[in-house]
């Protein structure tokens, strides 16, 4: 069965904020978790009201994202979403372990200490 | 013991520090010693370090976040359209100066947290920038502490400068703190349901509820199931009605308008006044009560005793304590002074550039006589701020009937006879 998956965008980037993200990644994938469409959304502005009301418009299944509060969280997760908040990198790395199950809330996926 | 870099880089992040001169081995104590958030940000803007405050404000480590854009780590509101970073290479200067703003931060922990940033960019011997300290200053309790302010003094606040008003004021703390039955009394619009909330909010019972209870012409019954609840029958249908003395409990019950009720139930709250206890509809056994009780009258309470409408024994157990609020056209000088303060709340809430009166408007305004009192200055007020374009309130901007007081209806319509009397005061005092 058909999935759709949401990733709120920041330019390459998962949007670190749920309530600013200004476009979101759709994909929706098959039940071998297959992509079989893609499309990039740009809102008319950012809004976390607008944003939950997009997600249930489209019927999606998973969103992942940035930061989020806790009011839009529990709101979204009983409307029996798969909220994978928290998430810190590229927006195809985090889709692509969402697809091989490895995703988790709070997640950072940006490589860490190897600057200095 | 500092373990805050015991990481896979041990101390790295602050080689590029040690090795343009700033060889402090302390940095990080000194950093996490201090009493607000501090980022150690890279040229890219890239989380070197955070300091203990910035780590329990934003729930993550040091270590877990090191190489993190610091975006993904404060999550401010200011991070994608105004960072300071995308300012200052906008501006196209190399280096920026430090600066703040204000905006809010998404924790890990789901919460929105008001907070002020200021990007104060480090330079190396050369000029060149080293890197960033993010200095992040939690501001919940600031903004709790402004709404609070706001609350109290925002449009539903109780001003005056008149001698009136600052001795209400001014007495105003000791009669919330006291525990006394407090009768209000002054005409319609002169402000006595805020005067009946400011005294419960500075009250003892503030963290109670606040009943307001308007003796409405009802069925005498109702009434009484309406103020003194209704005891439980033995079916389901029957079940035990809280009245509004019962919600009202450990808190303040204010009567609006203490004519309204009818005698019978003047006697049921005399009794509970004394008793401390109320017996609800139907029932039998007496139910114990902690509510302060204010009642207000726009009437003169001596006038309604000798008309009858109002019980005798209660008027005196109500004027406990007794505060009168004067009508506007006896507040003199306050006239003005509500004009600009009511002035300034709505065109910060219209956003609009209003910086006050014309000379004619000012005029016109402080002629009437505002026979809606307080009420009715704060809707002219608003009205005007509405619809003012420029930074003066003109005539223009005011009510028909304050711009041409000599356009009154003909005296013998009964229905504008009000109105007519109104500019004719206020032509008089022109």
């Amino acid at each position: 069965m058909a999935k759709k998956i949401l990733v709120t965008l920041y330019r390459n980037e998962v949007a670190p904020r749920f309530d600013l993200a200004s476009e979101v990644l759709l994909v929706t994938v098959d039940a071998d978790n297959r992509e079989v469409r893609r499309q990039e959304l740009v809102l008319a502005h950012a809004s976390a009201d607008d944003l939950c009301d997009l997600i249930l418009d489209r019927e999606v299944a998973v969103l992942i994202t940035g930061g989020m509060e806790e009011e839009h969280y529990h709101y979204l997760r009983w409307k029996r979403l798969d909220v994978l908040d928290g998430i810190a990198g590229l927006a195809e790395d985090a889709l692509a372990r969402y697809l091989r199950g490895e995703l988790e809330s709070g997640d950072i996926l940006f490589p860490r200490g190897e600057h200095a | 013991m500092d373990n805050t870099l015991a990481s896979s880089v041990p101390l790295a992040p602050f080689a590029g520090l040690i090795a343009a001169g700033l060889d402090r081995a302390d940095l990080p104590h000194i950093l996490r010693a201090l009493p607000f958030g501090v980022a150690v940000l890279d040229r890219e803007r890239r989380t070197l370090f955070m300091n203990s405050v910035l780590e329990r404000l934003t729930g993550y480590t040091s270590e877990e976040v090191a190489g993190v854009p610091c975006r993904h780590v404060l999550r401010g509101s200011f991070c994608l359209h105004a960072c300071p970073r995308v300012a200052c290479a906008k501006s196209e200067i190399p280096v920026c100066e430090a600066e703040s703003r204000e905006g809010t931060l998404i924790n890990r922990h789901r919460r929105k947290v008001p907070v002020r940033l200021t990007s104060v960019p480090v330079l190396d011997k050369g000029g060149d920038l080293l890197c960033t300290l993010d200095v992040i200053e939690d501001l919940t309790a600031l903004k709790e502490l402004e709404a609070r302010l706001t609350r109290t003094a925002g449009p539903g606040a109780i001003v005056g400068r008149c001698s009136a008003m600052e001795h209400l004021l001014r007495i105003l703390p000791a009669v919330a703190a006291s525990d006394a039955t407090v009768l209000l009394t002054g005409e319609s619009g002169t402000g006595k349901d805020l005067l009946a909330e400011a005294l419960h909010r500075a009250s003892p019972r503030a963290r109670e509820s606040f009943v307001r209870v308007n003796a409405t012409p009802m069925p005498e019954a109702l009434l009484d199931v309406e103020l003194f609840g209704q005891a439980g029958g033995s079916g389901e249908s029957n079940a035990p009605r809280p009245g509004k003395f019962q919600l009202a409990q450990n808190g303040t019950l204010y009567l609006s308008e203490i004519a309204d009720m009818p005698l019978a139930q003047q006697g049921r709250l005399l009794r509970l006044l004394d008793e401390k206890a109320v017996v609800p509809a139907g029932g039998e056994r007496p139910m114990r009560l902690n509510v302060r009780v204010v009642a207000a009258t726009g009437r003169d309470p001596e006038a309604l005793v000798k008309a009858g409408l109002l019980r005798e024994d209660l008027f005196h157990r109500l004027n406990a304590v007794r505060l009168h609020l004067p009508p506007v056209r006896e507040r003199g000088e306050d006239v003005q002074f509500l004009l600009t303060h009511f002035l300034g709340i709505y065109a910060t809430k219209f956003r609009k550039q209003v910086l006050g009166f014309s000379a004619e408007a000012l005029s016109l305004l402080s002629a009437y006589d505002y026979p809606g009192n307080v009420r009715e200055l704060r809707n002219m007020v608003e009205y005007a701020a509405m619809v003012c374009a420029g930074d003066l309130v003109l005539p223009d901007h005011l009510p028909p009937h304050v711009r041409f007081p000599q356009a009154a209806p003909p005296a013998d319509d009964p229905a504008a006879n009000s109105s007519a009397a109104r500019v004719k005061h206020a032509r008089k005092k022109v």
